[in-house]
């Protein structure tokens, strides 16, 4: 949780020297990491541009992480990537109550045959969970994220959605508009008003009352540290996915549990239907213009990707996010409400990813019998039980038909499904 | 408990009475602080004057330099906005000078929490998983954030109410 420290470049440098290079072809990439982190660090560099050709989510964003602990102070660096197909939820968020994990696991593990009511899964899907605010996201190959790094002072959090609506105008894009949640949309009017065009929170389609929502077509999360602050947001191009992305942002156990912590605002979501590469030159020619004051500077981009992770507080970020307990035991606390049988109440409460009570109420036997899975579960980390009915059954000498019925329930409602390790 | 909020009355009272004098009890500071704690505490729940960080934290060490509350100061929190949320430490965390011992959330924004003093987390302010926007209201009083046993000094720029209010004016 400490947040990584500046790396000396001289630790750096004692550690290439340690490095074998069983191949001796990595000298060039070396050469370019190394050259990264001194370029980031170079106090002379005030404008920075960066674009990531790796698709691996936990890379990207401890890339992105570095580049806000180790930028000059008073600099600002772009930074553009796009993720493989993956859910990303924001730092303060509750897995169970904002994805649909059934689905993950089915589509991701084979753990439980999807049932004939649920719709398609598209294959291998990563859980995320960045280190900014806000809500959970869809991330595939159509969608582009861009990231800005700034000094604090400058910070305002409209401001580089701003720079983002004035490159999609610039590509013809004359519905997109930021709106008052820092996220740029598309409006849907059907008639055309007069608009000041220089106006990025306005569009001649802006509908004010009734009439069609405008589609949200990029989300905003933010990072401040002391000195500087991070603005990451998606921008989606043209995901092939967008039919089933509300399916794997709406978690069936969302009723039965009462999260602390922050809950998505959901939104319909639209395709703006431009070319990656394209949009990615304009963002980067708009971020020149905005910083440098000219035409041209895009060109100094820089190209990140995998040989990046040998800088070892890249590695440490990136070993980080995909802990379990990054995962799992991050999530504010929260109760489930189990209601197993007619008549009977389960409450369970869950504190950094640790069980701490598990209640049942009712008029029945059953109630009291349930003790025994009270026992079983309190104290114990989420991460551990994995599989409710086999944790369960292992502990749980004289088993009785009412206890499969409270572990299928808790395998229903609070899925645990192994992170993917490739 | 009780101990607990006698002193977070107790510290109440002190940065309310050097909020309406101020002059007077930063000449009293450093000439006669054994005077300034009888009057204000009769003994035991004496503490020192409040410091503040760069990184718009504050702290409020005990007398005897042993153990000490943190918080985030009044600038910061309405700098933030609106909070939603507020990810406290656990209890008997061992943390080092300049740590995350938490973090705030607000309009999708996540801002670290650090300290400036090492130690061992004693007892964290529950009311504020409950109720997150209260530190919206209080800050510097009734919505601290954790307590501390704690180990050594304070690293780092440590800033008086004066001078930090200064800070904070410049930047």
């Amino acid at each position: 949780m400490a947040p990584s420290r500046g790396l000396g470049l001289p630790q750096l440098r004692s550690i290439f020297a340690t490095s074998t290079d069983p191949r001796g072809n990595m000298a060039l990439a070396r050469r370019s990491f190394s050259s990264f982190a001194e370029r980031l660090a170079d106090p002379g560099n005030k404008f920075q541009s960066y674009l990531s050709r790796s698709r691996d989510p936990y890379l990207n964003l401890s890339i992105e992480d570095y580049i806000l602990r180790n930028s000059p102070p008073d600099s600002t660096v772009l930074f553009l990537y796009t993720n493989r197909p993956c859910i990303v939820i924001g730092r303060n968020q509750n897995p169970w109550t904002e994805v649909n994990l059934c689905m993950l696991d089915a589509a991701t593990h084979g753990g439980r045959a999807a049932k004939d009511t649920e719709p398609p899964a598209i294959g291998d899907v990563h859980l995320v969970r960045r280190r900014s605010g806000g809500g959970a996201v869809f991330h595939d190959e159509g969608n582009l994220n861009w990231s800005i790094t700034c000094p604090r002072g400058d910070f305002t959090r409209d401001k580089h959605a701003e720079m983002a609506v004035r490159a999609l105008r610039k590509l013809g894009v004359d519905r997109a508009r930021v709106n008052e949640r820092h996220d740029i949309v598309l409006d849907q009017g059907h008639t055309k008003r007069s608009a000041e065009p220089n106006d990025t929170h306005r569009t001649p389609y802006t509908v004010h009352e009734g009439g069609s929502r405008p589609l949200k077509v990029s989300g905003s999360a933010y990072k401040l540290t002391r000195a500087r602050a991070l603005h990451h947001a998606t921008t989606l191009l043209a995901s092939p996915n967008l039919h089933i992305i509300p399916q794997y942002l709406r978690s069936p156990a969302k009723k039965h549990i009462q999260a602390k912590g922050v809950e998505s605002v959901s939104s319909p979501v639209g395709n703006i239907g431009l070319d990656m590469t394209l949009f990615q030159k304009r963002l980067q020619e708009e971020f020149a213009a905005m910083y440098s004051g000219g035409a041209g500077k895009h060109s100094a981009v820089q190209t990140l990707g995998e040989e990046h992770l040998n800088i070892p507080d890249i590695r440490r970020g990136y070993d980080e996010l995909r802990t379990e307990d990054w995962m799992w035991s991050q999530t504010p606390q929260f109760t489930v409400n189990l209601q197993p049988f007619d008549g009977i109440h389960v409450e369970m409460k869950v504190h950094h990813g640790i069980i701490k009570t598990f209640d049942a109420n009712g008029a029945t036997h059953s109630a009291g019998s349930l003790e025994e899975v009270r026992s079983a579960l309190v104290d114990q980390k989420l991460q551990d039980i994995r599989n409710w009915n086999k944790h369960l059954r292992s502990r749980i000498d004289s088993w009785e038909d009412h206890h499969s019925v409270v572990a299928d329930r808790l395998e229903e409602l609070l899925p645990i499904p192994q992170l993917s390790t490739c | 408990m009780a101990a607990h909020f006698s002193v977070a009355r107790a510290a109440r009272q002190l940065s309310s009475s050097a909020a309406r004098r101020p002059s007077a009890f930063v000449c009293q500071r450093w000439q006669r602080p054994a005077i300034v704690e009888r009057r204000l505490f009769s003994g035991s729940a004496a503490v020192r004057e409040k410091k503040y960080t760069e990184d718009h934290e504050w702290i409020e060490l005990s007398a005897d330099g042993k153990t000490c509350t943190l918080g985030i100061s009044e600038y910061a929190a309405k700098a933030l906005g609106d909070v939603v949320y507020i990810e406290l430490p656990q209890v008997e965390m061992d943390v080092a000078a300049g740590d995350a011992i938490g973090a705030v959330e607000s309009v999708k924004s996540a801002s670290d929490i650090l300290t400036p003093i090492g130690g061992t987390v004693t007892e964290v302010n529950d009311a504020l998983q409950e109720k997150p926007g209260q530190i919206n209201k209080d800050p510097e009083g009734e919505s601290w954030i954790a307590r501390l046993k704690v180990e050594g000094e304070p690293e780092g720029k440590m800033m008086s109410k004066e001078e930090y209010t200064a800070f904070t004016e410049e930047a």
